[in-house]
């Protein structure tokens, strides 16, 4: 694993990413506007399950007219983060704050695509829906923070 | 009252002092501006996309507009709320920060572009339920771009030298200085 870590540090990317001083901020500007599409659009639908506004339409109808946008900006997080990482991955996997963000993210990205997407159809209790909302905020609210300590820690 | 001398005032306050050097105040209040910037930026993308017809295209504006147009004030609000606060806490290093009067600026814009288009696109959105105006589309293109600008200049701050306190930015400086000669020797 260190390898492989080791070999990213090296990678003809992390050597792009690191030889201009504009390309990091760059690319993780990138990475906030892909979290914000994603995490944004995700917290109206989870918002919307919670009976917290947005009463105009269904979970359903809501979750399926913002989902093509949630899966832009979870592809521009998931191609931008790694990247990132690859500048510094030997430091990156020993951090804690890191650790416990991919923790976080592994979970937030399986509950939005399993019971997540089930407890937004119509017909699912609303307490499913409650209960995935609550969880999904939680573990993207926990993935953000886990992002900004890493800088911390 | 001189600017430096106010802005030194500002770092002498107990609020300042306490998201300073707390330790954890600073980080804490940052993610609560990042998740605030999702919130936000999720619904102005909402909104924006659906002006474009790329998002939720059968859908009529202002139902679209009324849905999201809460919880983007409240987004807005808790964005420039935690974004006063962390410039509260070092006012002297971001008045020395280009990429701060960027961002500044782009804020500026930000209510140029409110109120200009209060009247042909924001103030009535019933009137867009016919069809989207193209000053519609160039509003929510303009809106767009200064989400985008103010997400880079936002990030560029804390990347810039003069951020970083005197001593630390001389360091810094001097260790470009190496960094740029080796990569001159590399290539």
């Amino acid at each position: 694993m260190l390898e492989f870590f080791r070999w990213l540090v090296n990678s003809p990317w992390s050597h792009v990413m690191n030889s201009y001083e504009w390309v990091f901020p760059a690319i993780q500007s990138l990475h906030f506007m892909g979290f914000a599409m994603s995490i944004g659009t995700i917290a109206i639908v989870d918002f919307r399950l919670l009976g917290l506004g947005m009463r105009g339409q269904t979970p359903a109808a809501l979750a399926a007219g913002l989902e093509p946008w949630t899966r832009v900006g979870i592809a521009v997080m998931l191609t931008t983060g790694p990247l990132m990482f690859s500048t510094d991955a030997v430091a990156y996997h020993a951090n804690p704050s890191f650790q416990f963000k991919m923790v976080c993210l592994m979970l937030a990205l399986l509950l939005h695509f399993t019971l997540h997407r089930r407890a937004v159809q119509p017909g699912a209790p609303p307490i499913a829906g409650k209960l995935a909302a609550a969880t999904s905020l939680l573990l993207w609210t926990a993935v953000v923070a886990g992002g900004r300590m890493i800088a911390f820690i | 009252m001189t600017i430096p001398t106010m802005l030194e005032w500002i770092e002498s306050t107990q609020l300042s002092i306490a998201i300073r050097e707390g330790g954890l105040p600073y980080p804490i209040i940052g993610g609560v501006h990042l998740l605030a910037i999702a919130l936000f930026g999720g619904m102005l993308l909402a909104v924006d996309l659906h002006l474009l017809g790329w998002l939720m295209p059968g859908r009529r504006f202002s139902e679209v507009w009324h849905q999201f147009q809460p919880g983007k004030r409240l987004g807005f609000v808790v964005v420039s709320v935690t974004g006063l606060l962390l410039a509260w806490a070092e006012p002297v290093r971001l008045w020395g920060s280009p990429s701060f009067w960027v961002k500044m600026s782009l804020f500026a814009l930000v209510g140029v572009h409110a109120l200009v288009f209060r009247a042909t696109v924001y103030g009535h959105p019933e009137k867009l339920d016919a069809g989207i105006t193209p000053q519609a589309r160039l509003a929510a293109t303009l809106s767009l771009i200064l989400w985008a600008g103010l997400i880079v200049s936002g990030r560029l701050i804390a990347f810039d030298a003069s951020f970083e306190p005197a001593s630390t930015s001389e360091i810094r400086s001097m260790n470009h200085a190496v960094s740029t000669a080796a990569l001159h020797q590399e290539s």
